[in-house]
């Protein structure tokens, strides 16, 4: 997830890394696909499974809010998995 | 832990269910599946009948079934309680024979505790727990998880050749159940996720529409100040989602109709 920090300023330096730790988080996860795709969904997400996994395994660039929200997914479902 | 608390004498006199054959096995089985509401149920339902099978009146057999879950080993069905501290137990040492049962895919058997070499600071323990053999079957799953099937004894030599077949005949039976079990499981998990993301789905629409229209932004923007309500308050998106319909029309209860 983003720090709060500045504004704007390192839009697309920040976008890019975002867009990168996200994929490697989900993969420091034992998320399966599926479950993620379904909460990301169920969040207001876009894209479908194949492109979801697409984009896990930088295979393909998507926008940056649903990277946002994927990011946000990940860090819900796995909230959810501490006891 | 049902059948085989009855008393001894009675026990003797009408043993429960006489040798079991094969098919007989696998319709009962069958009917675990059919009557099991969730996989820990199951197991447990395994680990009984395991127990009971293999039990006599001077030798009773305790069952565990432990379980590979997110890497971590895990005790999670159990004929009765003490199987079920044993197993704990093993896997508060990280390693004993069934754990070994369950990474090399293969059956362990120890006869006598006492003169056995391996996992010293473990089978110390259990014997202190008065368990005298081991048998540990792993499941096969074909990959979809790893289990494997505990039984102790009090007695040494408590499990005879015969018995190493049997069980081993019945995990083999058992894995392609537990399979059935895991898959049904995962399906009808699926579907209330489904459910579920249908619900939150809506409220967080509905919320970034309001928001689009309070703030005369885009759908993109919305989500944005959805979204960083939610991380900088730690709340769920969803909740977030909720109270901002809330403070807007006192709706408390936004219900999506879903049907299959």
């Amino acid at each position: 997830m983003y720090t709060d920090g500045g504004e704007g300023s390192e839009q697309p330096n920040r976008a890019a890394e975002e867009r990168r730790g996200t994929a490697e988080r989900f993969r420091n996860t034992d998320l399966p696909l599926a479950k993620l795709w379904t909460y990301y969904y169920g969040l207001g997400g876009g894209i479908d499974e194949m492109s979801l996994d697409a984009y896990l395994h930088e295979a393909l660039d998507i926008p940056a809010s649903q990277v946002a929200l994927i990011a946000t997914a990940i860090t819900e479902l796995t909230e959810d998995d501490l006891p | 832990m049902t059948a085989h608390d009855s008393s001894a004498g009675s026990f003797d006199a009408a043993p429960p269910e006489v040798p079991q054959s094969a098919s007989n096995i696998e319709l009962r089985l069958q009917e675990m599946v059919l009557d099991s509401r969730d996989v820990v149920g199951f197991l447990t339902d395994l680990a009984v009948v395991s127990s009971s099978r293999l039990s006599s009146p001077d030798n009773r057999i305790h069952t565990g079934v432990t379980v590979i879950r997110r890497k971590r080993a895990e005790a999670v069905a159990s004929s009765d309680a003490a199987a079920h501290a044993l197993d704990e137990l093993q896997n508060g040492f990280g390693d004993g024979p069934c754990l070994t049962a369950l990474r090399a895919g293969k059956t362990v058997l120890v006869s006598d505790l006492a003169t056995e070499r391996r996992w010293a600071p473990y089978l110390k323990v259990a014997r202190e727990h008065g368990v005298s053999s081991i048998l540990a079957v792993p499941l096969d799953l074909a990959g979809e998880a790893e289990a494997v099937l505990n039984l102790y004894s009090g007695r040494s030599n408590g499990f005879s050749e015969d018995d190493v077949s049997t069980v081993e005949a019945f995990a083999s039976q058992a894995a392609s159940s537990v399979r059935l079990v895991l898959r049904i499981t995962q399906l009808s998990e699926a579907r209330s996720d489904l459910a579920s993301a249908m619900q939150s789905r809506t409220i967080i629409d509905m919320a970034v529409g309001a928001i689009m229209a309070e703030n005369r932004c885009s759908r993109d923007t919305a989500f944005q100040i959805l979204t960083r309500a939610s991380n900088t308050r730690n709340i769920k998106l969803r909740d977030v989602a909720a109270s901002v319909i809330r403070s807007i029309s006192g709706e408390q209860q936004i219900v999506t109709y879903f049907d299959e």
